[in-house]
């Protein structure tokens, strides 16, 4: 058998094109990738992190794990293409070797097999293979009916909205939807002709043998087999290009992540990994406010990644974003959302300047003496009663502090980071180490969430423990240092801070300070589904407006819950919760304040 | 004999119930409060001329008690309005031939800018705490002494996206300044700040007053808003702000701080959108139906509005539409019978 006919140009032509972009990629990628980032795979590759990749590899790349968990329709789609697809390929294999042995077999020979080997060319026909590659491939073409439905109708997978396309994409998923029904036909028509097939390509063959006469099948039944290979060839071809990259760019980057690697906060090569894994599936794009609440399209991260990938990023998209992280939350390939849009800005936005914060030197407007320090940060100055509950709640803890900003200090550092602008930040970042190396505190509470994050992840305080007040309030309970009179008619509702709860995994402390007061309520989105309020330091492109839209939608699910207060432990988030509600907006530590039991000292 | 329910019973309700009863029609005032009088009642002096406010709201007491045909129902609430029935506190049902809606505004909650610190520092006012201290001849510091350095702080709560107050609530400007020269006249040796966005002169003599305040009165003006307050360790409040006509952040240190509070949509308007169908705007107060020839009319024929109910106003103008709101009632009642 020669394995070769005319028509299997396109797909090898294809095929080898395709090989020779995704290496060329392969190659530039880790190339460039930094010297500390090499060591890292030189580190992880013998181990055992190859063999818990290889697995992470066939539970998301061909099973799509985590979309099943986010969409079980979506995830049937995903993994009736990936997973049937793989199939059908190893499974062609097991054909070929089951029928011709062990021997060299060309790529061509596996894909086309059944043209090159109908049934009427061998000695003992195994009808069980062709009943499981026809169940395979029936398995395949639904997933591709559900993804042409969906393009229609995407709410029928349960998503509003579905991603817009590039012109790579569009011609990628027009080949994609071609090649299956063009290998059924070819098929169908091979056993019409030849025999062989099973209740699927067998059973059409016999329809079609049934209405046209052989003549005419014999006529188009290289055509067909040629609309095949050209599918494939097409697909292959603009596969690079296209959204479709992401399938040989996720198994790199599931190694790459068990090896350790991260994108950081300036741009590498690392992060074209995890920018060509998207699949551009659009899962981002419903949880994403701006989209939902004020109808902002085509600045989600999707369309982020798109527009970094082809090099038409533009600043106003970048900018676009609330950091609430809500689509990170969902993300199936588990792409850094945030920290490439950041790097982005740090790319767009960073302008260095030496003279800029000079006068930072020898400020120092803190108060007190203490191992504890408290650090208010610029937004609970502007939401004093904040300030002053703290000081109740340390009064009546006997705790002995170090206001750090009480009456006006220098800013953490996080606003001017999340705008991209990371060497003034770092000048903050310096300047407030220094107070608290020189003050002595062994720890630093601080009330905004803000501050809290960028102390925890950009700070390296060695030898200071970093709380956020609800773990600390949480704290003084726990050990008695602070009583609290509990009053089930008190009704609560908690609004998850981003920065807190997804930004810093904390959501049980503040929700255990509540339930030591009184009765607390959750609203219908909480915890990792929490809405951001809106105000997000970390959007600079939306309007005054936009963010009271966003305030107000949120707020009116908060007082949907009908408790009296609505609780957060943000001052940003009580600021802009205020205007969207009318009952009462406090922060954690003012309801603590409010009913503290007894003064112990 | 004809039937006029006026809802509200401040300067505006009195003033429409004194006229609507000269022409000859009973009149019933439903006044939430327990007495009437609105909020001119606690006011201390009235701009520009310095009147007492207790001048104007007892004559008109005086005015509408001696009004035979006039009814004042204190302590109730409209609850739901249609242009012949209004149902009040309780249940109680108003049968009526037509209704004048003259239920006022809200003073703005000045703990909502919390950055100003007002409900948890000492010696942060609001400019209706100092009317009443005025009234009370009480005008000192939590500790009993003498202000030196005042500050008064204008558009509290008006102009402000952020408070989702985007109007301008008109009567601040000039109470700002009136206020001031109260306060030099009580304090002589005081320095007293004004830190405002516009000073807004619009009415006859305020310009004059201004002038006067900074020539004879040497109170000092300051533009630009206050961004934050903070306590100081000798009890003071330290003011942060910025000075946009020299471009320069200044901190200040004051002994009392009065914020110029403005006008919010009254509480009951979101009420009486909902249940009655009457039109609010985007602030909150109600749409009258035309601005020039229909301003005192709602989009429900039958029902009618006077005072703030759809604007900061100044007490004259509130005077003025009350009477036009009289005359128009008394039209439509003519016409409909």
């Amino acid at each position: 058998m020669t394995f070769f006919a005319d028509f299997c140009i396109p797909f090898i032509v294809g095929a080898a094109y395709m090989a020779l972009v995704v290496a060329w990629k392969y190659v530039t990628w880790l190339r460039h990738l930094p010297k500390s980032d090499l060591k890292l795979i030189a580190k992880g590759i013998f181990s055992l992190k190859s063999l818990s990749a290889t697995w992470e590899v066939i539970r998301e790349s061909l099973l799509h794990a985590r979309i099943w968990r986010v969409n079980p329709r979506l995830g049937y789609m995903h993994t009736s293409l990936a997973f049937g697809w793989f199939l059908l390929i190893a499974i062609g294999w097991i054909e070929t070797i089951a029928y011709l042995g062990f021997r060299w077999v060309p790529l061509q020979g596996h894909v086309f097999f059944k043209y090159f080997v109908p049934k009427n060319n061998i000695e003992t026909h195994l009808p069980a293979f062709d009943f499981v590659m026809d169940l395979l491939l029936l398995f395949v073409l639904s997933g591709v009916a559900m993804a042409w439905y969906k393009r229609h109708n995407s709410k029928s997978v349960g998503m509003k909205r579905t991603t817009r396309h590039t012109r790579f994409d569009r011609i990628a998923l027009t080949a994609l939807w071609f090649i299956f029904p063009a290998r059924l036909i070819a098929e169908s028509i091979t056993a019409a002709l030849y025999g062989g097939g099973s209740f699927l390509t067998g059973g059409l063959g016999d329809v079609l043998d049934s209405i046209f006469s052989r003549t005419t099948l014999y006529s188009i039944y290289e055509a067909s087999w040629w609309a095949y290979s050209c599918a494939l060839g097409l697909f292959f071809v603009a596969m690079p290009f296209s959204r479709y990259m992401h399938i040989f760019t996720e198994i790199p980057l599931i190694f790459l992540r068990h090896y350790r690697l991260r994108p950081t906060a300036e741009e590498s090569s690392y992060d074209r990994f995890e920018i060509e894994a998207c699949s551009r599936c659009g899962i981002c794009i419903d949880p994403c406010q701006l989209q939902s609440q004020l109808g902002n399209n085509e600045v989600q991260s999707v369309y982020f990644l798109r527009d970094r990938r082809y090099n038409m990023l533009q600043q106003k998209i970048v900018n676009d974003c609330l950091m609430c992280g809500r689509c990170e939350q969902v993300c199936p390939v588990g792409i850094n959302l945030n920290t490439l849009r950041l790097n982005s800005r740090v790319t767009m936005r960073n302008t260095p300047n030496e003279g800029r914060y000079k006068y930072l030197k020898g400020i120092d407007t803190s108060q007190g003496e203490g191992r504890v320090g408290y650090f208010a940060g610029c937004m609970t100055l502007l939401t004093p009663k904040t300030l002053h509950s703290m000081q109740q709640i340390f009064d009546a803890a006997g705790e002995q502090v170090w206001w750090a900003d009480k009456s006006g200090g220098v800013c953490c550092g996080r606003p001017m980071m999340l705008s991209g602008e990371v060497d003034a930040a770092q000048k903050m970042v310096e300047k407030n180490k220094e107070l608290f190396r020189v003050h002595g505190i062994t720890t630093l509470v601080t009330s905004c969430p803000i501050c809290l994050r960028v102390f925890r992840e950009n700070y390296d305080l060695e030898g200071i423990e970093v709380l956020h007040h609800s773990e600390y309030i949480l704290r003084l309970i726990k050990k008695g240092r602070l009583n609290i009179t509990h009053n089930a008619q008190l009704t609560f509702t908690y609004h998850d801070p981003c920065e807190l709860g997804r930004g810093s995994n904390i959501y049980d402390e503040p929700r255990a300070v509540i339930e030591t007061i009184g009765q607390l309520i959750e609203p219908e989105h909480n915890r990792k589904n929490a809405f951001c309020c809106g105000a997000s330091v970390a959007n600079t492109a939306i309007s005054d407006a936009q963010q009271r839209t966003i305030a107000q939608k949120v707020g009116a699910e908060l007082e949907a819950t009908n408790a009296e207060t609505v609780v957060t432990a943000c001052p940003l988030c009580k600021k802009a919760i205020n205007r969207g509600v009318e009952r009462r907006v406090a922060d954690l530590s003012e309801i603590v304040a409010e009913n503290i039991k007894n003064i112990n000292r | 004999m004809k039937h006029v329910v006026v809802i509200g019973g401040g300067v505006a309700g009195i003033r429409c119930a004194i006229e609507l009863a000269e022409m000859g029609i009973e009149v019933t005032i439903v006044e939430k409060q327990k007495h009437i009088g609105g909020k001119v009642r606690n006011w201390h002096k009235l701009f520009p001329s310095f009147t007492p406010a207790e001048n104007v709201v007892e004559e008109l007491i005086k005015r509408v008690q001696n009004c035979q045909n006039v009814q004042i129902r204190c302590c109730c609430e409209a609850e739901n309005i249609t242009p012949h029935q209004v149902t009040i506190s309780g249940g109680e049902t108003l049968n009526c031939d037509a209704v004048v809606v003259a239920s006022g505004f809200t003073l703005f909650d000045a703990r909502i800018k919390e950055e100003y610190g007002y409900g948890i520092y000492d010696n942060v006012i609001t400019s209706a705490d100092l009317e009443d201290m005025l009234n009370r001849r009480a005008v000192k510091l939590t500790n009993g002494a003498s202000p030196r350095r005042i500050a008064l702080l204008h558009c509290v709560g008006s102009r402000d996206e952020k408070v989702c107050q985007r109007h301008c609530s008109k009567v601040c400007c000039v109470t700002g300044v009136k206020q001031a020269m109260e306060l030099k006249r009580l304090f002589p040796t005081a320095d007293v700040f004004n830190f405002y966005m516009d000073i807004r002169m619009f009415g006859p003599g305020y310009e004059e007053m201004y002038r006067e305040a900074q020539a004879d009165y040497n109170i000092h003006f300051v533009r630009g808003r206050i961004s934050e307050v903070s306590p100081t360790i000798d009890g003071k409040l330290q003011i942060k702000a910025e000075d946009t006509l020299t471009g320069r952040p200044l901190k200040m240190g004051v002994d009392l701080l009065v914020l110029l509070i403005g006008m919010k949509a009254g509480d009951s308007n979101k009420r009486f959108e909902l249940s009655c169908h009457l039109r609010r705007q985007d602030s909150g107060f109600m749409q009258p139906k035309d601005s020039f020839l229909g301003n005192v009319e709602s989009n429900m024929n039958g029902v009618f509005y006077a005072g703030t109910v759809t604007a900061p106003k100044t007490i004259g103008e509130s005077l003025n539409e009350a009477v036009t709101a009289a005359h128009s009632v008394a039209e439509w009642i003519k016409h409909t019978a």
